[in-house]
């Protein structure tokens, strides 16, 4: 199962054979561990029962059979997190149902199968080791909802504080003592029967003990003075709008801290002898909740300072509550109180969750003084304003094409600048059908954007591309950066993107050109040599079985042809060549301008290649202007004098002056015989005399 | 003797018992071993004392080994021992014990047999 450390099991039988053939089937797989009875089993069990991943259990044994161990290990919660697997020759089905019902997961019947054993042994242990890491994952997510719902009624409670003109912390401190009575009470009487999470729900539905306050008109709320007898009715009335405020939430009714909420909301100014308000309840007809969030107000609102009045101490508060003059208790919740003056003070002066409470302070501010008064929505929309103008204001200003589209509402929005640009409307609904974005982007734009968008992540969300975009009748190359939103959804999708498109057509064109010069001859746009020599050696690196050939040529009496007829005529007579020779080869040849009248042309061919140079030759031999131009050529193969472009240049060069020697006007197909003919350095010498152009390497 | 000639002399399946145990090896083994289980001196003795549940026990377990084994035969009656012992049925039981018995002693002698040809 594991390398790190291996599953234990407990094989429980009498028969020392019958775990023994277990034992071997399991063994090296797993630990295993054996017990000849069912006493022994529970004895083991007791002791470490957390080690074991899975019991492999026999029926019939003396002392407690399997069905006694599976009694026991229910009774002791065993049987939930600790799969069994029955191995018996029992074959009667009652039997089988009975272990299935006591919780085995399984029943192996003998005589029993080897490889059946272990898989099942296998699959057992790692159904039950999923279902572990499933549950640790639901108690995640229940613990990540109480949080949020939390930190919801956190929210909600501020705000009704603000608006209540109280201090900041009596709902935190109602809430910590809701918590510390109610776990008192418990230890103290069964009265009650709250479970750890009925306590932890009451304690955050105490936060919106005053909810229903939201609805009380403004003027009585936060009247300085004592209210009238007609104020204070309204004023009443807070408790029924709270709990009709939960009541309303249909979809909620039967959620737990809604409903604790609605009791504390409606029940908290009930009195323990009956004389509270709205209903008049008494004594434990009383929500429990209702009861302890109603103290804790009190005693709250005793312990703190006031604008109206100091703190008083706990036992001065209690002794006022005792006295009844702050209303009426349980006496057991009184009890608790009293006696736990120190542990109160404790908790209440616990910093807690400050930074929390510094950020929610900044967030229900706000939300709070938008119904209060106009002061923090003034300045917030001036702020948002301000940012939108200083977006106007760059956006107008830029070159640049910004654009923003959102899926939700399919609507692509365009810089005022750059929709001039375009030609297009500032804001184009269903950009994917515009035929106008078609006309300028290409036809599938925006299937493709999205497509390539689909393909970024949340952590790198931008692309950048070069693209040709038709404008105001020309196409020029942009520059352009694209954004995807995504969505904060598990997977996340794209929920729009933003992005720019930058003119780079005049440096795009620059740059072209100058890669083009940098491998090309001017004159004939031909390769030139540096770049031809790159280009044959890539080749005959990438294509090692090919047959290539290079040939060398130059024009016959060229010199004598631009002294006579100008160097315009020569330069007429280079292009004319250089335009035959890209006519009589393949595209996937390489011919290039050597130098002055020099050129190259090195190409693959399959069989002959005589036919072939005696073709290529044909063709370059025209006549210019009434100017017979021929040449004279030397071909070196491959498979002659070896694959690299040094030899193959060098061969060719000397098969060319062999031409040139011999005549002119002619080819030759290297061969050794003209090994020895001069070196290329001395070319120029033998050249000179009869008048040709120099060479010019 | 080989393995195949002992389980052919003790009336077992020696194709069953490889099929499912799978290994030459592990099957020898607990052949051998099966001599040394105590449960057929605690059926007989068990019944010799008329404890009957004592004497279901043994018989399952006799019964249960013969089945992992395929020791068809004594599988067979020491099946049909445990389940008169299971219902009570001491006279039945008793009938039935002979043959319990003589195919018991057939396999351990085929198995004492192959023993000692391979030690």
């Amino acid at each position: 199962m594991t390398a790190m450390q291996k599953e234990r099991i407990l094989i429980v039988d009498d028969s020392e054979m019958n775990r023994s053939i277990l034992a071997d089937i399991l063994y090296g797989e797993f630990e295993i561990t054996e017990a000849e009875n069912g006493i022994q089993a529970l004895s083991i069990l007791q002791e470490e029962s957390g080690k074991f991943s899975l019991v492999l259990l026999d029926i019939v044994m003396p002392e407690m059979d399997g069905f006694g161990v599976l009694a026991e290990m229910n009774r002791l919660n065993l049987i939930d997190n600790l799969p069994v697997i029955m191995v018996s020759a029992e074959t009667a089905s009652s039997q089988i149902e009975r272990a299935y019902e006591l919780g085995a997961t399984d029943f192996i019947m003998r005589p029993f199968d080897a490889s059946i054993v272990h898989r099942r042994v296998v699959n057992t242990i790692l159904l039950y080791a999923k279902q572990k890491k499933l549950i640790s994952i639901i108690e995640d997510q229940i613990d990540e909802k109480e949080r949020v719902n939390s930190l919801m009624v956190d929210i909600l409670s501020h705000i009704v504080e603000f608006r209540n003109g109280e201090s900041g912390l009596h709902i935190q401190h109602v809430r910590v003592l809701t918590n510390f009575l109610l776990t008192k009470v418990c230890e103290k009487t069964d009265r009650y029967p709250l479970s750890e999470t009925d306590i932890s729900i009451i304690s955050i539905a105490s936060a919106l003990h005053d909810i229903g306050k939201i609805g009380i008109d403004d003027h009585i709320l936060n009247k300085p003075g004592p209210l009238t007898d007609e104020e204070y009715k309204i004023m009443k009335t807070h408790s029924t709008i709270g709990a009709r405020i939960l009541d309303s939430l249909t979809m909620y009714k039967d959620n737990p801290l809604v409903r604790r909420a609605y009791e504390i909301c409606r029940w908290h100014h009930e009195r323990y002898d009956g004389k509270g308000y709205p209903d008049g309840l008494s004594g434990d007809k009383i929500p429990i909740g209702a009861q302890i969030v109603a103290l804790a107000d009190v005693y709250d609102a005793l312990t703190s300072e006031r604008v109206y009045k100091k703190a008083f101490s706990h036992e001065k508060a209690v002794e006022m509550i005792l006295e009844g003059k702050c209303g009426a208790f349980n006496p057991l919740l009184l009890k608790c109180l009293a006696e736990n003056g120190e542990a109160i003070r404790n908790i209440l002066a616990k910093p807690t969750e400050k930074v929390l409470r510094r950020e929610l302070r900044g967030f229900t501010d706000a939300l709070a003084h938008t119904k209060a008064g106009e002061v923090a929505s003034d300045r917030t929309l001036r702020l948002l304003d301000y940012e939108r103008m200083k977006y106007n204001f760059f956006a107008a200003m830029t070159e640049e094409i910004q654009f923003e589209y959102s899926v939700a509402t399919d609507t692509m929005t365009i810089s005022p600048l750059g929709a001039k640009k375009l030609g297009v409307e500032e804001v184009v609904v269903s950009p994917e059908n515009s035929e106008k974005l078609k006309e300028i982007i290409g036809g599938d734009w925006f299937k493709t954007l999205i497509a390539t968008l689909e393909k970024s992540t949340p952590e790198k969300p931008e692309i950048r591309y070069e693209k040709q975009l038709h404008c105001n009748g020309e196409y020029r190359w942009h520059n352009i950066i694209v954004r995807a939103i995504w969505t904060d959804e598990i997977p996340p999708k794209v929920d729009g993107f933003i992005g720019k498109a930058v003119d780079v057509h005049d440096a795009h064109i620059t740059i072209t050109e100058l890669k083009e010069n940098a491998t090309h001859d001017p004159l004939t746009d031909l390769l030139n040599r540096a770049e031809a020599r790159a280009q044959i050696e890539r080749r005959l690196l990438n294509y090692p079985n090919h047959k290539y050939a290079l040939a060398c040529f130059d024009i016959d009496f060229f010199k004598q042809a631009n002294d006579t007829y100008g160097h315009l005529f020569g330069d007429k007579v280079l292009k004319s060549i250089s335009q035959r020779m890209t006519r009589s080869i393949r595209a996937s040849d390489i011919c290039a301008r050597m130098g002055g009248d020099e050129f190259l042309i090195f190409f693959e061919y399959d069989t002959d290649i005589n036919p072939i140079i005696a073709r290529i030759f044909k063709s370059l031999c025209c006549s210019v202007d009434k100017f017979d131009v021929t040449i004279s050529m030397g071909v070196a193969e491959m498979n002659v004098v070896g694959e690299s472009y040094e030899e193959l240049f060098h061969r060719a060069d000397l098969a060319l002056y062999h031409s040139k020697q011999s005549g002119r006007n002619q080819y030759h197909l290297y061969d050794d015989s003209m090994k020895d003919v001069l070196p290329e350095s001395n070319l120029t010498a033998i050249d000179a005399p009869v008048g040709d152009e120099n060479k010019e390497d | 003797m080989t393995i195949e000639e002992c389980y052919a002399a003790l009336g077992g399946n020696y194709g069953d018992v490889l099929g499912r145990l799978r290994s030459e090896r592990l099957v020898q083994k607990f052949v051998l071993k099966f001599v040394d289980d105590g449960s057929y001196k605690l059926l007989c003795d068990s019944l010799d004392g008329g404890n009957i549940q004592e004497a279901f026990r043994a018989a399952h377990t006799i019964k249960g080994m013969c089945q992992n084994l395929a020791f068809d035969k004594l599988a067979k009656s020491s099946s049909e021992l445990t389940e008169a012992l299971r219902a009570g049925d001491e006279a039945n039981a008793r009938q039935l014990l002979p043959t319990v018995v003589s195919d018991y002693e057939q396999t351990v002698r085929a198995i004492t047999e192959y023993k000692n040809s391979v030690l």
